[in-house]
């Protein structure tokens, strides 16, 4: 079954401000729809949103996975049914390693805290709990890892490094694609994972993508540039302006807008307003 | 006898005259505490205006309520004879010797047979006092006196017993040491540590204190790590939260000696923690590590003090602590440097993580330089764990505890990774996982 995320008519507030002014749009699995607007115009917004960030208040609308609300569900919840959030500034957690970290992550979004819980330890054994069965088996896990690093183009170093942790740019964003390769998401937002890389980071990042897109993920691209876009190929391109959807089209719509600039967009679309500020 | 004259003879001339009279003590100890019942009535209680005292207030605490601590465990003639909780403890540290005391009294010891044999002495003070006066005699009391403080003035009226070993030179343990003391409840007790590493010998001991709900520990710990030994003492202090701790501890590294400690302040309504690194011969070299986790309304103060006396020594020093709820935490430290002691480098670093917005921390660096080619690096960091943080961990699937306590353990592994006993640091980490609440 393919899985699909819906967006209807999405508002959201971010202290009493009005920043999504009614979006609606659908993803489905093994698409790419590009999103692309201008700093300000509450993309990231709307990627908090549908992560389930506390400060964004949903004042109307609704946000469906496979049919079902996920409004009230916790971002470990969400991201439990398949949903992926890649940050544009991945915060840096000193002191855990990233390989740790995404062993506890990987085992409760595939369910292994509740296969202990039920008292069938990761081996499929029934009885008691034994401690450390809530987690993935380390060999297993490992040898994902690895094998996955190795397809990602990510250096093997970063397994036991701190969690972004003195990582640049680039190398947070390859930590962001490795542990969407790890997680294996059904539905992904890309929030900016174009910015600020030089041309080998983009193509690490963009090659990732298309593996896992390939591999049947869909992916919310979000960006301010159409420069990703010569390397992974939406299906769709929207165009956000002041806390809406302006337009939406084909990969043609990218083009224009390189050649126009949003300046165009605001001509076009009669929207003099002073645009809202980008919460990333 | 009536409620008043049992309470004066707790804390009295004549008490502490009827302790030495009970273990029948050489006249010079007798002398040493007749001196320190006088200090303790000449030194007034703690006046808030002093600098050491004026985060830290002693409210509800009444000495008087506190009766001598007066042990109730049996001996045990092995380690399985132990109660289960003290036998656990011990076992999850391999250790080549161990005490266990209830209060004042040694209820279990063992030393490798091997270590014995080459002159290794790791036993309480008793009897290290009977069987090797003149060392005891040259040490107690020579590092950390009865004078420095009120607290420590009243401990060395009244300590009954405590640990002692003595490392002779050239002799290096490979397996740590262990003491346990098991403090009753709702009592005052006045445990002594009196640690010796002669020249050129290397040794580990891990110190820990259980117990003590209501009531007062009072302990005085004294570390001689002398030229070129390797002293690491591990100080797990794990009272139950209704407990007053107070401890003055002080280490004395001599020429190229190296001397490490972990404090980890785990229990107590309130600790006055006093560390004093003195750095006292050239090419010495100290570490003091801190980790403290107060919840509720404890009260966790540490007090240090590197001093730097003699030239081409350092010393670097990292305190860490996570506070959560009403909790509240002092940090005061100090790294002097005596005119002379060149090319010193001495480091301090007190880091807080605030989890709750009732936790309060008070950190207090300082710097007293008085030699001009010197490195001297402090600082303090507070922060508190942002909903950033936090989110970023849960889209990845961690549930918001687990995504705490990662973020709380990640802030430890700095000093954990610096723990050089397996074991302890399994303790520290079983501990500060405990505080985070598993999910």
């Amino acid at each position: 079954m393919t899985a699909t995320l819906e967006i209807k008519d999405l508002h959201v507030k971010v202290a009493d401000t009005e920043i999504l002014k009614g979006v609606s749009l659908t993803i489905r699995q093994g698409e790419v729809h590009a999103m692309m607007g201008p700093n300000g115009s509450g993309k990231s917004t709307l990627a908090y949103a549908i992560a389930g960030h506390p400060h964004y208040e949903i004042t109307g609308g609704d946000i469906l996975f496979d049919g079902q609300s996920i409004l009230d569900m916790a971002p470990d919840e969400r991201a439990k049914l398949g949903v992926f959030l890649a940050f544009q500034y991945p915060v840096a957690i000193p002191g855990v390693s990233f390989a740790n970290f995404l062993r506890a992550a990987v085992s409760n979004v595939r369910g292994y805290k509740e296969k202990a819980r039920a008292g069938v330890s990761s081996n499929g054994e029934t009885g008691a709990k034994v401690i450390g069965s809530e987690l993935m088996p380390m060999r297993e896990f490992r040898q994902e890892l690895l094998a996955k690093m190795d397809r990602f183009n990510v250096d093997r170093a970063f397994a036991r490094r701190y969690l972004n942790d003195g990582f640049s740019g680039g190398e947070k964003k390859r930590g962001e694609v490795l542990q969407m390769a790890m997680l294996e998401p059904k539905i992904a937002i890309l929030d900016e994972s174009d910015s600020g890389l030089d041309i080998d980071a983009l193509r690490v990042v963009s090659d990732g993508i298309n593996k896992l897109v390939a591999d049947g993920m869909g992916a919310l691209l979000i960006t301010h540039y159409q420069r990703i876009l010569n390397y992974v190929k939406p299906d769709k391109v929207s165009v956000f302006y002041n806390g809406r959807i302006v337009l939406t089209g084909g990969p043609e719509i990218a083009h224009m807008l390189e050649e126009k600039g949003y300046g165009w967009v605001e001509t076009e679309m009669g929207e003099l307003a002073p645009a809202a500020p980008d919460h990333a | 006898m009536n409620i008043q004259e049992l309470t004066q003879e707790r804390y009295s001339l004549a008490a502490v005259r009827a302790i030495s009279e009970q273990y029948q003590e050489p006249e010079w100890l007798r002398q040493a505490r007749l001196a320190a019942w006088e200090a303790f009535m000449a030194l007034p209680w703690p006046d808030y205006s002093e600098e050491t005292w004026r985060r830290t207030r002693l409210t509800g605490f009444n000495l008087e309520q506190f009766p001598p601590a007066a042990s109730d465990l049996p001996a045990a003639a092995d380690r399985q004879a132990l109660p289960a909780d003290l036998a656990r403890n011990l076992a999850m540290i391999q250790s080549a010797g161990a005490l266990v005391f209830s209060d004042d009294r040694l209820i279990y010891a063992d030393l490798d047979a091997d270590l014995a044999g080459r002159g290794v002495i790791f036993t309480d003070l008793r009897t290290a006092l009977r069987q090797h006066e003149e060392v005891v005699r040259a040490h107690l009391g020579a590092l950390a006196p009865a004078g420095e403080n009120k607290f420590a003035a009243l401990h060395y009226a009244l300590w009954r017993n405590g640990a002692f070993l003595y490392a002779p030179p050239h002799v290096a343990l490979e397996k740590p040491l262990q003491v346990i003391t098991q403090v009753s409840g709702g009592q005052a007790l006045f445990p002594h540590s009196l640690f010796i590493g002669a020249e050129n010998s290397e040794v580990t001991i891990v110190e820990d204190f259980v117990g003590g709900a209501r009531g007062l520990c009072n302990g005085v710990v004294e570390n001689y790590p002398m030229a070129a030994a390797r002293l690491h003492y591990l100080h797990l202090q794990n009272l139950e939260t209704s407990a007053w701790n107070v401890s003055t501890m002080r280490a004395a590294a001599q020429r190229d000696a190296l001397y490490r400690q972990l404090q980890a302040s785990w229990g107590s309504r309130l600790s006055k923690v006093w560390i004093d690194l003195e750095m006292e011969g050239p090419g010495s070299h100290g570490e003091l590590l801190g980790l403290y986790f107060p919840q509720g309304r404890q009260h966790i103060d540490h007090h240090t003090n590197q001093n730097h006396k003699r030239e081409h020594a350092t010393s670097d020093l990292l305190f860490k602590g996570a506070l959560d709820d009403k909790s509240r935490s002092v940090y005061q430290g100090i790294i002097r440097v005596w005119p002379g002691a060149q090319k010193t480098d001495a480091y301090q670093k007190n880091d807080n993580l605030i989890l709750s917005a009732g936790a309060r921390a008070d950190s207090i660096p300082g710097l007293e330089i008085e030699a001009d080619d010197v490195r001297c690096t402090h600082g303090a960091t507070s922060a508190k764990v942002q909903d950033e943080y936090l989110f970023y961990l849960m889209a990845r699937g961690l549930g918001r505890k687990t995504a705490k306590r990662m973020i709380v353990q990640g802030f430890f592994e700095e000093v954990l990774n610096r723990v050089p006993v397996q074991g302890v640091r399994d303790k520290l980490e079983a501990e500060i996982a405990k505080r985070v609440g598993l999910e």
